[in-house]
C-alpha cells in the first residue's frame, strides 16, 4: 500500500492504495467517480479519459502511483447539479448522446480541444477526438457539439433557451 | 396546428444523466461486502473436458466455483436450447464457459481460474461452414451441421437464367465482424427484499433474460427481476445469455450481492458475432438490360450455436435480390453449425451480407452490356406497382427512384 496526495474536482485527498492500482481504478472504486468508463483497458478507446495536471490522458494506462501531487479532472468535475457546462449544454442540444459510454471521455476530449483553442476546425475537433472511440453516432453529430460549444465559448452562438 | 414533437428537434431524455456521468451502467453499481465472479472459459474450439475444481475450491477468499453440476436445466438459447450455462463433457468454440468462480475479490477469482484443472482431449475442428454441410462431417450438435434452411421459389428461375442473353456467375464472401460495444458485459446478481432473484445487467431483451433465467434455474418466472440499466451499445450483441444465468444462480445459492466485469477480451469472446458468408449468384439479364433471373446459395456460419440464425438467414434469403424487379428467383440460405465463434443478431440481421453479393453483381452486367451502374439499376429498381421477389405488391411510397436520381445529379 502507498500513500499519495491528489486533487480532484478541486478536492484535495489523503488515499492510501494498492500500488498495482491505475488511476482508472483510484478514480473509480476509491471516490466512485464512475463517470470515467473502462472500454478496453489498453487506451485505445479513450473512455477512461480524463484532465491530468491540464491534459487528456487515458486513465486506464496511468499507475495511481504516478499521479502523487497532481490535479485531475473528471466528467463529475464540470458541473453542479444539474447546473451544466457549455460544452455538455452543446452534446444534449446537437444529439451528440446515444448510448453514453464514450460521453464523458468525448466531452473532456472536447475540453481539451477548446481550452486551447475557442474556435477549432473541423480538421481540428477530429483530430482532437482521435483518441476516443464511439460505436454508436458515426462522430458527425459529436463534431457538431464541439462547434456549437466553441460558438458558445466565442460568443457567435448563444444557448437555446 | 402547432404540434409539440414533430417536426422539432427533441432533447434524449437521458441525455442530462449521460454528459454529466450519472447515467449508470452494471460496472457502476458498488454495493459493501459484495463479492466477485469471474469465468473460466475454453482454449480450444472442440474437445472432450474433465474439470477438477477441488484446489481451487481450497484457495482462501474463494466462496464458490459453479459448474454444469450447479445447474438444474443446463440449456439455454431463445430459438434453439443449444447453449450450455456451463459446458459438461465438451466444449463447442473458443470462449465457451466452463465454470464460474465466486470469491472476495476479483484477483482471488484470477487465481481460482488458474487453479481450476481442465483435461482437454482436443477434438479436429470444423471450421469451414461448406465441409460442415456434407453428410460425412463431423457434426457439432444433432446429426446435422444444418440448422436453418430457408427456400425462396418465384417463376423458373433455372429455365430463364438458361435463355438469358447473359448470366453473371460469382461467389462473394463476407467475414464475421464484431459489435464492439463500448460497455463490455457486466452485471450485479442479488436476491431483494421478497427473495427474488434479481440481476442488474445491460440487455436487449429483459423479458426473455428472465424466462432464460426461469428455466435454466427451474423456478417460476414470478420469482426472477431483470434490472435493465444504461445500455453502453449493444448492437444485436446482447440479444443472447452472457453472464445473466451465472449472477442468478450464484445469487441465490449464496444470497449475497456478486458483481461480475467482463475486459474487453472476455467480452470478444463471450457475445455473438456477425454471420460470415458465403454467397454463389447467378444473374440473368435480357439485352436490354433487364433482370431475367436471379439463382442465389447463401450460406451462413453460425458458429458453435445457432442463436439468432434462422432470423438472420430468413433474412438474407428475402433480401436476396436486393431493391430490385426479379421475375424468376431461386434462393436457398442455410446456417450452419461450425466451431467457430457463434453468430447472432448484428445490426441489419443478415441484409446486409447479401447487398455485398447483388450490387457487385448488377455492377458486373453493366459492364457486360457497356451501360452505365446508374442506368442498369434505374431500369430494374422496384417502384410503385412492382411484385417483389417475396411476392408482395408494392403499393404507395417507393422512393427508390427519387434516391437514385437526387445522389447522381
Amino acid at each position: 500500500m502507498i500513500n499519495l496526495k491528489i486533487n480532484v474536482n478541486n478536492t484535495d485527498y489523503e488515499i492510501e492504495i494498492d500500488e498495482e492500482k491505475r488511476l482508472i481504478d483510484l478514480l473509480r472504486d476509491e471516490l466512485r467517480l464512475t463517470g470515467v468508463k473502462e472500454g478496453c483497458s489498453e487506451g485505445e478507446c479513450g473512455a477512461c479519459s480524463v484532465i491530468l495536471d491540464g491534459k487528456l490522458v487515458n486513465s486506464c494506462l496511468i499507475m495511481a502511483f504516478q499521479v502523487n501531487d497532481s490535479k485531475v479532472v473528471t466528467i463529475e468535475g464540470l458541473s453542479e447539479g444539474d447546473n451544466i457546462n457549455y460544452i455538455q449544454k452543446a452534446f444534449i442540444e446537437a444529439g451528440a448522446v446515444q448510448c453514453g459510454y464514450c460521453t464523458p471521455g468525448m466531452i473532456l476530449a472536447a475540453k481539451a480541444i477548446l481550452d486551447k483553442n475557442p474556435n477549432p476546425s473541423r480538421e481540428e475537433i477530429r483530430m482532437g477526438i482521435s483518441g476516443n472511440l464511439c460505436r454508436c453516432t458515426g462522430y458527425e453529430k459529436i463534431v457538431e457539439a464541439i462547434e456549437l460549444a466553441g460558438g458558445y465559448l466565442n460568443g457567435t452562438k448563444t444557448y437555446r433557451e | 396546428m402547432e404540434l409539440k414533437h414533430i417536426g422539432n428537434s427533441i432533447d434524449r431524455i437521458d441525455s442530462l444523466a449521460k454528459v454529466t456521468g450519472k447515467a449508470m451502467y452494471p460496472q457502476d453499481y458498488y454495493v459493501d461486502n459484495m463479492l466477485y465472479g469471474k469465468t473460466l472459459r475454453s482454449i480450444y474450439p472442440f474437445a472432450k473436458i474433465n474439470i477438477d475444481t477441488r484446489e481451487a475450491q481450497n484457495l482462501p477468499g474463494v466462496i464458490r466455483i459453479f459448474t454444469h453440476n450447479d445447474v438444474p436445466n443446463n440449456a439455454h438459447g431463445v430459438l434453439h436450447k443449444d447453449q450450455l450455462v456451463f459446458c459438461k463433457d465438451i466444449v463447442r468454440r473458443i470462449g465457451d464457459p466452463i465454470a464460474f468462480v465466486v470469491a472476495e475479490t476479483e484477483k482471488i477469482c484470477e487465481e481460482a481460474i488458474e487453479k481450476i484443472k481442465v483435461q482437454y482431449e482436443i477434438m479436429k475442428p470444423v471450421l469451414d461452414p461448406i465441409e460442415a454441410m456434407k453428410e460425412d462431417s463431423i457434426k457439432i450438435h444433432g446429426d446435422s451441421n444444418i440448422v436453418y434452411h430457408f427456400k425462396l421459389r418465384k417463376g423458373d428461375a433455372l429455365r430463364a437464367l438458361e435463355e438469358s442473353y447473359f448470366v453473371a456467375t460469382n461467389t462473394y464472401k463476407t467475414h464475421s465482424i464484431d459489435h464492439a460495444f463500448l460497455q463490455p458485459e457486466a452485471g450485479i446478481g442479488y436476491l431483494d427484499e421478497n427473495g427474488n432473484i434479481a440481476v442488474i445487467v445491460a440487455t436487449q431483451y429483459p423479458h426473455y433474460d428472465r424466462e432464460e433465467i426461469a428455466y435454466c434455474l427451474n423456478l417460476p418466472i414470478e420469482n426472477i427481476r431483470i434490472i435493465n440499466s444504461n445500455v453502453g451499445g449493444a448492437f444485436g450483441g446482447r440479444e443472447d445469455i452472457t453472464l445473466q444465468v451465472h449472477l442468478a444462480l450464484a445469487a441465490k445459492t449464496l444470497n449475497r450481492v456478486i458483481k461480475c466485469v467482463y475486459s474487453r477480451e472476455e467480452s470478444f469472446l463471450a457475445h455473438s458475432k456477425r454471420h460470415a458468408m458465403i454467397m454463389n449468384y447467378s444473374t440473368g439479364v435480357d439485352k436490354e438490360g433487364y433482370l431475367t433471373a436471379v439463382k442465389a446459395e447463401i450460406i451462413g456460419d453460425t458458429g458453435a450455436y445457432a442463436s439468432w440464425a434462422d432470423n438472420v438467414l430468413r433474412k438474407a434469403g428475402v433480401h436476396a435480390t436486393g431493391p430490385y424487379i426479379v421475375p424468376n428467383v431461386m434462393v436457398d440460405s442455410y446456417a450452419v453449425y461450425t466451431n467457430n465463434p457463434y453468430a447472432g443478431a448484428m445490426r441489419g440481421f443478415g441484409a446486409t451480407q447479401v447487398a455485398v453479393a447483388y450490387e457487385q453483381q448488377m455492377d458486373i452486367l453493366a459492364r457486360e452490356l457497356k451501360m452505365s451502374p446508374v442506368e442498369i439499376r434505374l431500369k430494374n429498381i422496384l417502384k410503385v406497382g412492382s411484385i417483389t421477389s417475396t411476392g408482395q405488391l408494392l403499393n404507395n411510397s417507393v422512393p427508390l427512384e427519387n434516391c437514385l436520381r437526387s445522389v447522381t445529379e
